[in-house]
């Protein structure tokens, strides 16, 4: 036999459920669109899409043309991770220029990179944000030869180019 | 309240009773500082723990209606969601966290104010446990690659942290379903 009381109490739940939801969407959705710094409702958060410059130009770049500044030397590789993940292994000559810590960082390790430098930021995974916060932020600094060779670490490793292991 | 703003004598219909009136204050006030002290004290461990998970809903939306961008990003760091639904939910979510954590301290529509922040606390949880045994660090949305890394260790302190949040909404869902919370349903037929 059901208990008219639990009964009760599950009917509420659920209209109650509803009606907060309803709410959360109509003020989040009221309050975006006034507000000056607003979001689209729905955005391109591919890689390529957020490695676009305002100039439109795409400042990524391919396994294969990385691969190939690496053995012509021509390309500053910048590794964006956590000193802790760079001592584990990084890309052969790479320097760490870790992108929490940018300002700590930055005249240390630019100090001998030219702007007009070819200069190619990583990290590690897909998604991994540190490389293109960091080349983006390079870039609106004059670098414009700034690149993001996004999942960089997996990779490199993956096939089975020079790396440096455990300093 | 009387008694918070004194007993006042000045007023002069009041003269021929300020005696009475004083003594009977006293005693009012010492009743309301009493049943003050004992409002607190006697209330169940269900009032302390919808009230901390109120707070903790209401502080963390905060931030994120203040920067939604910044909470977009997270929300994208999670690689969780498809991106059509990376800026919806940082538009919606706190929203909805703010308005489960002001219900949940005042007591309004309880039962659908703990069955959804139970949802999203078993949501926070999940999405978490997922991404430290997929080795995905929340904080950047890159790789963990090793165990002894600080981001492998705040992913730990993550999980347990909401795993906590998470035992509190499971103890107030038990509560909302239990018949032994003869107080709560009271208040809550008051309130509905």
């Amino acid at each position: 036999m059901k208990n008219p009381k639990s009964e009760r109490i599950s009917s509420r739940m659920f209209w109650q459920t509803g009606a907060i939801i309803f709410l959360a969407v109509a003020l989040g959705i009221v309050v975006n669109e006034i507000r000056p710094d607003r979001l689209p409702l729905v955005a391109d958060w591919s890689m390529e899409a957020q490695l676009n410059v305002e100039s439109g130009q795409n400042i990524t770049i391919s396994l294969d043309r990385a691969k190939r500044s690496f053995f012509s030397q021509k390309a500053v590789f910048l590794d964006s991770r956590p000193p802790e993940h760079y001592e584990l292994g990084h890309i052969q000559g790479a320097q760490n220029f870790p992108w929490e810590g940018f300002e700590k960082y930055f005249d240390t390790v630019m100090a001998d990179i030219p702007q007009d430098a070819l200069i190619i930021t990583y990290c590690d995974g897909i998604s991994c944000t540190w490389s293109k916060d960091l080349a983006l932020e390079l870039f609106f600094r004059g670098y414009d030869n700034v690149r993001v060779l996004v999942n960089g670490w997996s990779l490199w490793v993956e096939h089975q180019l020079p790396i440096d292991e455990g300093l | 309240m009387a008694g918070a703003f004194g007993w006042n004598t000045s007023f002069p219909s009041m003269k021929g009773y300020n005696i009475i009136g004083k003594i009977n204050m006293t005693v009012i006030k010492t009743n309301n500082n009493g049943q003050q002290k004992r409002f607190f004290l006697n209330k169940p461990i269900y009032f302390w723990v919808r009230l901390i998970l109120g707070i903790i809903f209401a502080l963390a939306s905060i931030d994120k209606i203040i920067h939604p961008a910044a909470f977009a990003k997270a929300v994208y760091n999670y690689q969780i969601l498809p991106d059509t639904l990376i800026n919806l939910t940082a538009i919606i979510l706190p929203w909805l966290e703010l308005i489960l954590g002001i219900f949940l301290i005042l007591g309004l529509w309880l039962p659908g104010a703990v069955l959804l922040s139970n949802i999203l606390l078993v949501t926070f949880f999940g999405a978490l446990v997922f991404n430290l045994v997929r080795g995905l660090d929340i904080q950047c949305g890159c790789f963990i690659i090793s165990q002894e890394t600080t981001s492998n260790l705040s992913m730990c302190w993550y999980v347990i942290r909401d795993g906590i949040f998470l035992l509190l909404g499971l103890y107030l869902l038990s509560h909302i379903f239990s018949g032994k919370r003869k107080a709560l349903t009271t208040s809550m037929k008051n309130q509905l």
